[in-house]
């Protein structure tokens, strides 16, 4: 209760500088514009500036008046609404957190994009009501789990919040732009934000302009909102954890080709962020992948990869034009050396390639050496091997190989050796093939030393030598102070 | 509970008899007439096919966007044919949609501003959305035990109406300032009653076909008919 009440006065100290300087000046906030917002949203803020064809989802039409993320009931949003969105960004989309700015020109900004849309935010924003907050236990996110069935939020979202349900191709906002649901695994890529009321807000609100419906009437009773927001903080973590190094386990039973083995369960995944493609044409400026967790073993003859991403449709063929095969690739350099010199990252170039584990939609894994993003071939003699399974909108592919390699081609993994690995990825059903991919720009993976019982040795040997070094200064040092 | 359902029932009542009360006094003081509104269209009719990939045992397995109906003798169906500038108090009546075989039925309503009810007699998930400028703009979900909803249209408009589940859901709700129109049925007719006396305009609105309007003299206690010829576009 104390805390309630100390929550409260915190908020409504923050909350007053707000409302204090909600006033921004429309003539001030109209030179920042020019500057800061017109390249995407457009001079006449009307969401067509010269970035904006690159865009997915596209910038704001401010002229409609019609804002995604509100905390009111109506259309109108609050000034607080639009000052956060601009403060904090649209996480998962190209709108960046302008926080940057001074705060002044910040309420400045909300001032002036107000005016785009004329009178059609001429109703004052009504503040939305939630229902009576409920803390997460078992029992909410059981009701909240029984709720997202019956008001079939998987329609959209998928079974199990991927984004994969089945009505997501059809999917598109007032602007006729095809839009994504939400992947309720991923909330730190909410756009309104991952905190437990906003997703609340989301649920009561929808998100207006987009296919996303208000539910705070078309629940069963209004506190299944926060069983529902509950049941989604359930479903992922709340940060990617993103890894520096990926590190490889050494165990001593025999690898499974199998992604769902018991094996992997046991491994702690190492999640690697991927970025799109921009450097060479055609460009990918919506990657459709943007994580990969890498789980990696190894016992005396063999090391595996056991990689994991959600893609919202399997795609094995394509049409060949707007869509592609899946495919994801390890990428090493073809001979590990242990030094800071390695190829260009982008798969080499004509001096240096670099050697690939790739695994492809319907053709299974296979060994590559490629010069670059369009000269890639399969190496002779390939020893990889691997399986795939797919569910619920989400890839999981073991592809495993020989430790020791033969040829200048094929790197030999070795343990203990800092050794340089990338990642490329391709959702073909989004249209992903060739450089229009995601990936990541060189990474480390080590192998462990095996499990050896030398740590259990060493650092008792360490302490007692220690130990003794000690009493022996000790002894010095008093029988020094007797003599003088 | 009690007291709600008296309150209604004599709401109910006040309105039935003010209805009753307004309607026939209003034509016959103005000495209103029928105007028979016969819409008939060249073209092909444009249905476009889309193939179902959920809820198929309600939807069908090939759902169709029925933009243009053309009946056996060439009859425009789906046209709201009114008077246009008139005036007039709003109906009683209430306007029904019905989510029905992931469509709305039927696919375009006609009402003077008030309160329209939703059903959904699917037993599945439909969110209604609805594309408006002068009424606030509605994206709320019906799920399978929200049976019926009512909203407000408060403004004289026509709205669309979509559901994101089903992307091919179309439907049009003409939210008219007067009680004078009507929609034209599988014949491509409408008839609109107690229309006042004299020289009118009547509009008539295709989802597709666009505008006509026309001059008519309506004559009271008659029935005035006229016909348009609609083109594609």
């Amino acid at each position: 209760m104390r805390a309630v009440l100390a929550t409260a006065a915190a908020l409504a100290l923050l909350a007053a500088p707000a409302i204090a300087r909600a006033q921004g000046d429309a003539n001030a906030g109209k030179a920042v514009y020019a500057v800061k917002c017109a390249g995407c949203h457009g001079p006449n803020g009307d969401g067509k500036g010269p970035a904006a064809e690159l865009l997915l989802p596209k910038p704001r039409d401010f002229t409609s008046g019609i804002y995604k993320i509100r905390t009111t009931a109506n259309k109108t949003p609050s000034d607080q609404d639009l000052f956060r969105i601009i403060s904090d960004g649209m996480p998962g989309t190209s709108m960046p957190a302008w926080s940057v700015l001074p705060e002044k020109d910040r309420w400045n900004l909300v001032a002036y994009i107000k005016t785009f849309a004329g009178d059609k935010l001429k109703d004052p924003p009504k503040k939305l009501e939630l229902p009576k907050e409920v803390a997460s236990s078992e029992a909410s996110i059981k009701r909240g789990k029984e709720m997202y069935e019956a008001i079939e939020c998987h329609k959209c979202h998928g079974a199990e919040g991927r984004a994969d349900g089945p009505s997501r191709p059809e999917l598109k906002d007032e602007w006729g732009h095809p839009v994504a649901p939400a992947n309720l695994t991923k909330r730190w890529n909410f756009r309104g934000g991952h905190g437990r009321t906003d997703i609340a807000t989301r649920i009561a609100n929808g998100v207006l302009g987009t296919p996303m419906p208000a539910f705070l009437d078309a629940v069963e009773k209004p506190e299944d909102v926060w069983h529902l927001t509950n049941f989604i903080m359930s479903l992922g973590p709340d940060s990617p954890h993103n890894a520096t190094l990926v590190t490889v386990t050494a165990v001593t039973e025999a690898i499974p080709d199998d992604p769902a083995a018991e094996l992997w369960k046991k491994i702690a995944p190492n999640n690697i962020p991927l970025m799109g493609q921009v450097i060479v044409d055609p460009r990918n400026f919506n990657p459709a992948i943007d994580l990969v967790s890498v789980r990696a073993v190894y016992n005396d003859k063999e090391i595996a990869f056991h990689l994991t991403w959600d893609d919202p449709s399997e795609s094995s063929k394509g049409d060949g034009k707007t869509t592609f095969t899946d495919a994801i690739s390890l990428q090493f350099p073809p001979q590990i050396t242990g030094g800071t010199e390695r190829p260009y990252f982008l798969m080499g170039d004509g001096s240096d390639a670099v050697y690939q584990l790739r695994w492809e939609q319907g053709k299974g894994v296979a060994e590559m050496a490629a010069n670059g993003p369009t000269k890639i071939a399969p190496i002779k003699g390939g020893e990889a091997a691997g399986k795939a399974v797919y569910a619920n909108g989400q890839y999981r592919v073991v592809m495993k190989r020989p430790l020791v390699a033969q040829g200048t081609e094929r790197p030999t993994f070795r343990p203990a050796v800092f050794t340089p690995v990338a990642f490329q990825a391709w959702d073909g059903g989004a249209g992903e093939a060739g450089t229009k991919m995601s990936l990541t720009s060189w990474y480390y993976l080590r192998l462990e030393e095996p499990q050896s019982s030398r740590k259990f040795v060493i650092p008792p040997v360490v302490t007692l030598l220690t130990l003794a070094a000690m009493v022996l200064i000790v002894r010095a040092a008093r029988s020094r102070a007797t003599h003088t | 509970m009690r007291k709600t359902f008296v309150v209604i029932a004599v709401m109910g009542l006040v309105a039935g008899a003010v209805a009753l009360a307004a309607g026939p006094r209003s034509a016959t003081a103005q000495g209103g007439g029928t105007v028979e509104v016969d819409v008939k269209y060249n073209g092909a009719p444009v249905v476009e096919k889309v193939k179902v990939n959920k809820d198929t045992e309600k939807c069908g397995t090939e759902a169709q966007i029925e933009k243009v109906v053309v009946g056996a003798n060439k009859g425009l169906a789906n046209a709201v044919a009114s008077v246009a500038g008139a005036k007039g108090n709003p109906t009683a009546k209430k306007a029904v949609v019905d989510q029905h075989g992931c469509k709305f039925v039927p696919h375009v309503t006609a009402m003077t501003p008030g309160e329209i009810e939703f059903k959904n007699s699917d037993d599945i998930l439909h969110n209604l959305h609805t594309y408006s400028t002068a009424n606030p703009a509605i994206n709320k979900a019906q799920p399978k035990f929200k049976k019926t909803m009512t909203e407000k249209f408060e403004k004289p408009e026509i709205v669309k109406i979509t559901c994101d589940v089903h992307s091919w859901m179309l439907g049009w709700v003409a939210v008219m300032p007067h009680p004078f129109f009507g929609v034209t049925d599988g014949n491509g007719v409408a008839k609109i009653e107690n229309v006042p006396a004299g020289k009118q305009k009547i509009e008539v609105w295709h989802e597709v076909l666009g505008k006509q309007e026309k001059d008519v003299d309506v004559k009271a206690g008659q029935t005035t008919k006229v016909s348009f010829e609609m083109k594609g576009k």
